[in-house]
């Protein structure tokens, strides 16, 4: 196993943006009231956020970070690393994370860079994050994490071909603020990779090994039983394996946080973890699943509202594309959660002059 | 098991009606058997039965009785 540990990160906010647009699954598709409501009932889709037309991942993660900018007071020239992570980019080239580095006004003194994850990206990105944070001179480092999942990207390149991938999804982004702090709890994370289930969840079109799609459609699929066997058993091992680093049970945690999947898998793994569902987190029903978003969007959908501030116990397993799959043990205040936040913003600059 | 209680265990996780699924039932005619039907009968066959369906065993079920099989 990889295990990281950190004794002196601290995450000191967290907040989450997405639009005004919500729309219920029965306008979202045309399937019969039947299908939909069976769906709804096994996947725990209600609804969804839907990205405006011009708007992009890096729009609703600019959002979040400007509401913790603001909000915390932070001095954004502490800030030295950003990491943005995305499997929904503004560009092909350069990193988005560039471009977000200058919007948010950030010093050229900084580390940059994208990663393309989906699922895992939170857990991983969090681990990138410290990890970078910890090992430099810097005190402070912003995670950006979403993807509009339930976006089109064009009518050229219609990849909802089946009516549960135009329902599961929704569009969102998040930020994160970790910074370097002597009286920080622990942070202990478990990382995984399993290629071989690389066609499990696979967009194949589009980029250098399949650049056209013979259907013309840039389809996207998912293999649902592979992911499903893989997410009832991997992930439970692993989150039961993070709480032996510390000698813990599901009772020394106030919430179990699992990448919004689909409800029948979250009711499957937390029973297997041990975890009655009064502590395992639900937002897929608001927000469907987000990828990447996931967990922070989970935490502020829990806590953001929140007057109380106590500080939460969690036990966090972003799972997925990949196969890709890490844990997250780690305390954060309920006062550095964020209130939802609502945009429909969008960065006019970063159009081309044909647009 | 029984047959029967074995058919009965099926139609509880398909959710369909006691009664309804015979053995001998081609699976493309039933309306139930569907992308989220095959994951709770994942679920059971692990629970009940310790067997694990993976996505090759599942497609190429083509009958009930192809289930009913791998019960015990």
């Amino acid at each position: 196993m990889v295990i990281t540990n950190f004794k002196d990160i601290k995450i000191s906010a967290m907040a989450a943006a997405v639009s005004n647009n919500w729309t219920a699954l029965s306008e979202i598709s045309d399937e019969d009231e039947s299908v939909i409501k069976k769906f709804s009932k096994k996947t725990g889709v209600e609804g969804r956020y839907n990205a405006g037309v011009r708007q992009t991942t890096s729009d609703f993660c600019y959002a979040a970070a400007k509401a913790i900018l603001e909000e915390k007071k932070i001095n954004i020239d502490e800030i030295g690393v950003l990491v943005f992570v995305t499997q929904t980019a503004d560009y092909g080239i350069p990193a988005t994370a560039c471009v977000l580095q200058d919007r948010l006004g950030l010093k050229k003194d900084c580390i940059a860079f994208d990663v393309n994850l989906g699922c895992s990206g939170f857990s991983y990105g969090l681990n990138i994050a410290a990890s970078i944070l910890k090992s430099s001179n810097s005190k402070k480092a912003l995670l950006l994490a979403g993807d509009t999942s339930a976006k089109i990207k064009s009518q050229k390149n219609n990849n909802k071909t089946t009516h549960s991938a135009s329902m599961l999804f929704g569009d969102s982004g998040t930020a994160t603020l970790i910074e370097i702090s002597e009286s920080a709890k622990e942070i202990n994370m478990i990382s995984k990779t399993d290629g071989s289930g690389f066609k499990a969840i696979i967009a194949p079109y589009g980029q250098w090994r399949n650049p056209d799609d013979p259907n013309g459609k840039n389809a996207s699929t998912m293999d649902d039983i592979a992911v499903f066997n893989f997410a009832i058993s991997d992930v439970p091992d692993l989150l039961k394996e993070t709480m032996k680093l510390t000698n813990s049970t599901p009772d020394n945690y106030d919430c179990l946080v699992l990448h919004q999947a689909n409800l029948f898998i979250m009711k499957n793994v937390a029973k297997r973890t041990g975890f009655g569902m009064d502590k395992t987190l639900i937002s897929i029903n608001k927000f469907g699943n987000t990828s990447s978003s996931s967990l922070p969007i989970t935490l502020v959908n829990e806590y953001g509202d929140s007057d109380e501030e106590k500080e939460i116990h969690s036990l966090m397993c972003g799972f997925g594309v990949g196969l890709s799959w890490s844990t997250v043990d780690c305390y954060i205040n309920t006062k550095d959660i964020l209130p939802l936040v609502h945009t429909d913003e969008y960065f006019v600059d970063g159009y081309t002059s044909e647009e | 098991m029984t047959i029967e209680e074995k058919l009965a265990l099926l139609e509880e996780t398909m959710e369909m009606d006691e009664g309804t699924l015979k053995a001998d039932m081609d699976l493309n005619d039933v309306d139930e058997y569907d992308s989220m039907t095959k994951l709770s009968l994942i679920v059971m066959m692990e629970d009940e039965f310790g067997v694990k369906l993976t996505s090759d065993v599942v497609r190429g079920f083509k009958t009930v009785q192809d289930i009913l099989d791998l019960m015990k």
